[in-house]
């Protein structure tokens, strides 16, 4: 038997011999490694997950041109920048007379499918056939379900409400109606654009820097509260759970290095018969250090396996999204559970070969 | 014969038993500070999520319609109604009176005003600031600073001012839009209707209100000629996310069913309870923030459940490992045990009381670890320590016996199965 079968050997039989050491050495691995596969994957893909949240607010940019319309170039160029899953909604807005009451009212000229689109958290009633969205107040206010009459100037309009919305904010005493009923009543074109733009917050911010050097004419505002919420939420909660998975890690190393070195601690007896034997001190370090590596790396692919599943279920469950697993994690989660069962398993070595082989089995 | 047995295995092996003392310890500080972490993160991302602002809004039941584009109220003061100032405090009075944050009244018209650059309109807005109240025994301080905390000043924040000042001029806040267009700047004084103003401030919202004079409430009221009056109140209020049962019509529920929607925390019941101590009001929520802070505060509160779920488990398994391990070498002291005629009920019971020990020990010291853990995250992230309740000692030291039990008496079984004289010989 050569010298490489024999350590091979005795390498496998050690494992398998103690299998139930050997199991529990496993497990403790394992443990770190879903641990630490699970918060890495959950944590690299947290930001986006969370701030894709933010989507129902509605706009969190608002383009005001200083005066004039915003054109079709200036519209693409806004959309360009606010992405594929961003909105841009033009819109325009005008103070009309109900003809019925003589009552003031503010009415805005949008698309009225991208205007339900971009605010989600409006309540509406159930559409029906109409060609105007009535805000509740207004709707209280003026009263006509069936219909009523709108003047801007000389020009009149009959307006037939096809749905009436609750938003809790000035839009209540609005009425919006499609951009094209809103131009041959009032003949202004739109002049505002509200943006959502969708990405982590720094990606907002970027993207309101490009709007504002593409579009110099125009104003740019941030809806502040919005993506300072946004900012301070994801910030945070990236935080929170940057702080719990190191804590959670850390202290599951110390375990998995207690539990190693405990093992290795055990096995004293079987140090001081290789020694009695004749075996170098570099030959016994090199079995126990290949056998805690084998042990890590198995335990760190099971545990691999496992953290990738668990962030994948976790993510379907709370995102309903999975998270998928990041293969970059593959090398860093093995080569650091090796890393750390090497020195959890060759420390306690340094200790024993301090003491006479004659005196560890006489059981002193 | 038991207790010295117990002693004398903990006196003689104190490797061992610090091992498996480090690993519970070690596993119930990660349960203590992911339970603490766990439990506190809905509240402290709620109070975060109030920096969207009001989430309810008040007006007065009467008012005509809003005419509103881009910030200038084309409303004149003469339409529409108002709500009076000495009533609002009431708000603070409801049922779910702790959950109301704060609440910021405004009362608003477009003016004319003259400065040493020339005239100008613009909105008027008054407004709290941090304005002190009572209600009942009860004293806090209120207003736009609370409620709509993105607001920023460049200079200094007015004064509160109950009445107009004798020696000097009220210091109100200029809109940084306005300022930027009138060539307003600190300090100017500026004119209304033959009153004098002085700006101590710049005021940034990045909304309607940089391009407004924003002023104290009861210095507008006198400059309106409206005392006592408000026209809005913008309230934000702790609330529970909006479900199926929040949005039913409580004048529709049985009497035991709308107590218990009345005494939860819902935008919906809260505004109720406004509306009830308010009669003549209208109280909306503001859909935009309420509607999307309950999900995203679900989203991060499940986050943290199914972490702290899968910590817990990890925690369990690390601390069984380590359990069943140090037994599993002890197989020898079973054999010799048994073999001197020990029955596997005595073994066990031994291996058990070390273990309950231990888990004792380890759970407590788990604890403290844990607390003090949890406590620096909440310092270092929310500005704020997490204060652990103290109902998490207990379930801790449960799971920590829970667990080193799980984890040995596998273990003990196993070590009990082998033949005496085999483990004794060496060939187990």
């Amino acid at each position: 038997m050569s010298r490489g079968q024999l350590f091979l050997r005795l390498l496998l039989r050690a494992t398998w011999v103690r299998k139930d050491r050997a199991l529990t050495a496993l497990i403790s691995v394992a443990v770190v490694a879903t641990i630490a596969t699970t918060a890495l994957t959950i944590y690299s893909d947290l930001e986006g997950r969370l701030s894709r949240e933010f989507r129902g607010f509605g706009a969190n940019v608002v383009v005001t041109k200083s005066s004039g319309a915003l054109n079709n170039d200036e519209l693409a160029t806004i959309g360009k920048i606010a992405g594929s899953g961003g909105e841009v909604l033009p819109v325009a807005y005008a103070i009309a007379a109900e003809t019925g009451s003589g009552a003031k009212i503010v009415i805005g000229g949008a698309d009225l499918e991208k205007l339900r689109k971009l605010n989600t958290a409006w309540s509406f009633t159930d559409m029906k056939q109409g060609n105007a969205l009535i805000g509740g107040r207004a709707e209280e206010a003026l009263g006509h379900p069936a219909g009523l009459e709108l003047a801007y100037g000389q020009s009149r309009m009959k307006v037939q409400p096809a749905a009436v919305y609750r938003s809790g904010s000035d839009d209540d005493s609005r009425i919006y109606l499609p951009p094209a009923d809103f131009e041959r009543l009032t003949g202004i074109q739109p002049g505002t654009a509200l943006v959502r733009v969708e990405g982590r917050p720094q990606e907002i911010q970027e993207a309101i820097s490009r709007l504002s050097a593409s579009l110099p004419e125009a104003e740019i505002k941030p809806v502040r509260q919005i993506t300072q919420a946004q900012t301070a939420v994801v910030g945070k909660t990236r935080g929170v759970v940057l702080a719990a998975s190191a804590v959670v890690l850390v202290l599951i190393m110390l375990c998995m290095v207690a539990t190693f070195t405990s093992s290795v601690l055990e096995r004293r007896k079987d140090f001081a018969v290789m020694k009695a034997l004749g075996a170098s001190n570099r030959a016994v370090n090199f079995l126990f250090a290949a056998e805690a590596a084998l042990l890590a790396l198995l335990g760190a692919a099971a545990g691999y396996i496992v953290g990738s599943g668990t962030a994948f279920w976790i993510g379907k469950v709370n995102f309903d999204a999975a998270i998928l697993p990041d293969p970059a994690l593959v090398f860093p989660v093995l080569l650091g559970s090796v890393l750390l069962a090497l020195i959890a398993s060759t420390a306690p070595l340094r200790l024993l070969q301090q003491i006479q082989p004659a005196a560890i089995l006489r059981g002193e | 014969m038991f207790l010295r047995l117990l002693f004398e295995s903990f006196r003689r092996q104190k490797r061992r038993k610090s091992v498996a003392l480090l690993a519970i310890a070690l596993g119930m500080s990660i349960a203590t500070a992911m339970i603490a972490v766990g439990n506190d993160i809905g509240d402290r991302i709620s109070q975060e999520l109030r920096g969207l602002g009001a989430n309810l809004v008040v007006t007065p039941i009467e008012d005509t319609l809003d005419v509103n584009i881009g910030g200038v109220d084309l409303k004149p003061a003469s339409e529409g109604a108002y709500i009076p100032e000495s009533e609002i405090a009431k708000i603070k009075g409801i049922f779910w009176g702790h959950n109301i944050q704060g609440y910021a009244p405004f009362l608003f018209d477009q003016e004319s005003f003259s400065s040493a650059h020339g005239s100008f309109k613009a909105e008027l807005i008054g407004a709290y600031f941090a304005q002190s109240v009572r209600y009942g025994k009860e004293s806090f301080t209120t207003g736009v600073r609370t409620v709509n905390p993105w607001w920023s000043v460049e200079g200094a924040w007015p004064q509160d001012l109950s009445d107009w000042p004798e020696q000097a001029p009220p210091d109100v806040l200029a809109g940084s839009k306005l300022a930027q267009q009138t060539g307003l700047s600190i300090g100017d004084e500026i004119e209304i209707g033959g009153k004098k103003l002085k700006i101590s401030g710049i005021l940034n919202t990045g909304g309607d209100e940089d391009q407004a004079i924003v002023a104290p409430l009861h210095i507008v009221q006198q400059i309106l000629g409206r005392p006592n009056a408000v026209r809005r109140i913008n309230v934000s209020a702790l609330t529970k996310p909006e479900d199926a049962f929040a949005r039913k019509d409580p004048s529709k529920m049985s009497p035991a069913v709308r107590d218990r929607w009345y005494c939860s925390p819902y935008a919906n019941s809260i505004a109720y309870q406004i509306h009830e101590a308010l009669p003549n009001v209208r109280v909306e929520q503001v859909r935009q923030v309420e509607q999307n802070q309950g999900k995203i505060l679900s989203r991060v509160s499940g986050l943290m459940l199914l972490l702290t779920l899968a910590a817990l488990i990890a925690a369990a398994l690390a601390v069984s490992a380590a359990m069943a391990a140090t037994i599993l070498e002890r197989r020898q002291e079973v054999g010799l045990m048994k073999s001197l005629g020990a029955s596997n009920a005595a073994v066990a019971a031994l291996f058990l009381t070390e273990a309950g020990f231990l888990a004792l020990a380890g759970g407590l010291a788990g604890f403290v670890a844990g607390t003090l853990l949890a406590h620096r995250i909440g310092q270092r992230i929310f500005g704020s320590a997490i204060v652990v309740h103290p109902v998490v000692l207990a379930v801790v030291i449960f799971a920590a016996l829970l667990v080193t039990f799980l984890g040995s008496a596998g273990a003990v079984r196993k070590a009990m199965r082998f033949d005496p004289a085999v483990v004794l010989r060496g060939d187990a």
